[in-house]
């Protein structure tokens, strides 16, 4: 006579199902409920090791066009923040990633920076500053460190500084008949090839596509040939010429700002100047309109209310922006440190 | 004639199986992966920082000069305590000001002519070695150009080579 042997009843089906259903889920459960007893130490000294390796090392991504240029709009484009100048330059760090990495306007603290250089699974709390050696610059973002109790690394770096232009405009003063006028042009010439072909290390090369470019204007009380106390100079406008490779020399842009006579605010053009003027353009100012084969020509234009000969190079030939140390203040590198700190 | 031989009646036995080939799946899956420098965390924060320090030293701030990195020029001029003020303002430095308490010993390795042997020149130090500290070790490469013969480091050490060559610098870097 058959027993009941091996058969299964519904009730231990159903108690067993309900079972496995609950163990799973508790199970899943643990690592979440063991995770306060991770080596705390350990997982910070190594998450902080890892950022400041990411910072100082990493140029960031995306790479082309750079992350730094991604305005606010399109920072949900950005996957990860980095500040050095290439891959191949660790500890070299780029100004205008700088800038934009340490910028409160643009990111938040902790949400852009957490998925962007900080990662990993739990909500750190971090700190990250960086200032130069002679102190002249300082960085910092994140909450205040606490007493003790976090992870830490300290990387050394150097912060390269770009190049300027600081023209003397009497040593450019046209003396000719035809240029006894009250319109004035000169022009600096950004010849984009030279630049990045002549000096191949991006440490000490010029980089007009990326980086800033700076032209400072002195001394033009003294650009006057004839002295007149009640001429005024103004600079009208500033106008970016473009000649690509077989084709014409074509006007690309306007640049609508200067700083004039040593002051910290930018005024709109038209604006009278005394005696001299700075013009900033801003870090991948020139990116989009040039490449690498590109020659960009800054015109600016003056305006007298007399007629006089004055600062103008129109008829001779343009400013050249290149290696010259003469002509152009060469990039220099600059020691500093940078602190990340993460409980 | 039915019997239990052979019937799979044991329908505990399989949970549990299953129930233990979980639990060892679970464990598995949860275990972390520990990196060598986790287990000397203060180790590795002294090498990378002595790292860059060399690296810095060994980076020129222009191409407008020689192009010549400090380090070079330290070590060909053999000023032992340029190098110990460089090194010490590099490596101790602090983002807010602070200054650590972090102390050298440095050596320059070459190839000496005289025994054909690789000879240890000792260059600065800013603290004696008493055997008690924990000193980690880390090294970089410096491009010597000592043709002729002339450099301070060429009289210091009589038997280096007098032509362009590679030395190798090694710090050894501690807390006090």
């Amino acid at each position: 006579m058959p027993d009941d042997h091996a058969y299964l009843s519904i009730d231990f089906l159903a108690g067993m199902t309900i079972f496995m259903v609950a163990f799973i889920w508790v199970a899943t459960m643990i690592p979440g409920l063991l995770i306060s007893l991770q080596g705390g130490t350990i997982d910070y000294d190594a998450v902080a090791y890892r950022t400041g390796v990411i910072l100082v090392e990493d140029p960031g991504m995306p790479a082309n066009p750079p992350w730094e240029n991604k305005d606010d709009m399109q920072k949900d484009e950005i996957q990860r923040f980095g500040l050095a100048l290439t891959k191949d330059n660790p500890n070299i760090l780029a100004p205008n990633k700088i800038e934009r990495f340490f910028c409160s306007t643009s990111f938040n603290y902790p949400d852009d920076y957490q998925r962007r250089v900080i990662f990993g699974d739990r909500p750190y709390s971090f700190n990250v500053s960086l200032s130069t050696f002679d102190a002249m610059m300082n960085w910092s973002v994140g909450d205040v460190k606490p007493d003790g109790g976090y992870g830490y690394i300290r990387r050394l770096v150097k912060i390269k500084q770009p190049s300027n232009a600081t023209i003397n405009a009497p040593a450019f003063r046209n003396s000719g008949g035809d240029g006894n006028v009250t319109g004035h042009v000169f022009s600096v010439h950004i010849n984009c090839t030279r630049l990045l072909q002549d000096v191949r290390n991006p440490p000490y090369q010029i980089d007009p596509l990326r980086e800033r470019i700076v032209v400072n204007i002195t001394n033009l009380m003294n650009a006057y040939v004839f002295t007149d106390p009640t001429n005024v100079i103004t600079l009208s406008k500033i106008i970016i010429y473009r000649q690509n490779p077989s084709q014409p020399l074509a006007q690309v842009r306007t640049f609508d700002t200067s700083y004039i006579d040593g002051g910290n605010t930018a005024s709109s053009l038209p604006v009278i100047v005394n005696d001299n003027a700075s013009v900033i353009f801003p870090a991948g100012f020139f990116y989009g309109m040039a490449n690498e084969n590109s020659h960009l020509y800054i015109n600016y234009t003056f305006k007298l209310n007399t007629p006089d000969c004055f600062f103008n190079n129109s008829f001779t030939s343009p400013y050249d922006y290149d290696y010259s140390p003469i002509r152009v203040t060469q990039p220099l590198l600059k020691e500093g440190v940078v602190e990340v700190a993460i409980w | 004639m039915v019997n239990s031989d052979g019937q799979l009646f044991t329908i505990e036995g399989v949970a549990a199986g299953l129930i233990m080939l979980f639990s060892a799946y679970l464990v598995v899956s949860a275990t972390s992966i520990y990196t060598p420098g986790d287990t000397h965390i203060s180790d590795m924060q002294l090498e990378q920082l002595g790292s860059d320090a060399l690296r810095m030293m060994n980076t020129p701030n222009t191409t407008a000069t020689t192009g010549e990195s400090l380090l070079q020029n330290i070590t060909k001029n053999n000023d032992g305590v340029r190098f110990k003020e460089t090194f010490l303002t590099f490596c101790n430095s602090t983002t807010g000001g602070s200054y650590d308490n972090l102390q050298i010993s440095a050596d320059l390795f070459y190839r000496d002519t005289l025994t054909n042997s690789v000879k240890q020149f000792h260059f600065a130090h800013s603290r004696n070695l008493t055997g008690g500290e924990h000193a980690v070790r880390v090294t970089g490469w410096v491009h010597l150009d000592l043709t002729g013969g002339g450099s301070p480091l060429s009289v210091a050490a009589p038997g280096i080579d007098p032509r362009v060559q590679a030395g190798l610098m090694e710090v050894l870097l501690w807390r006090d």
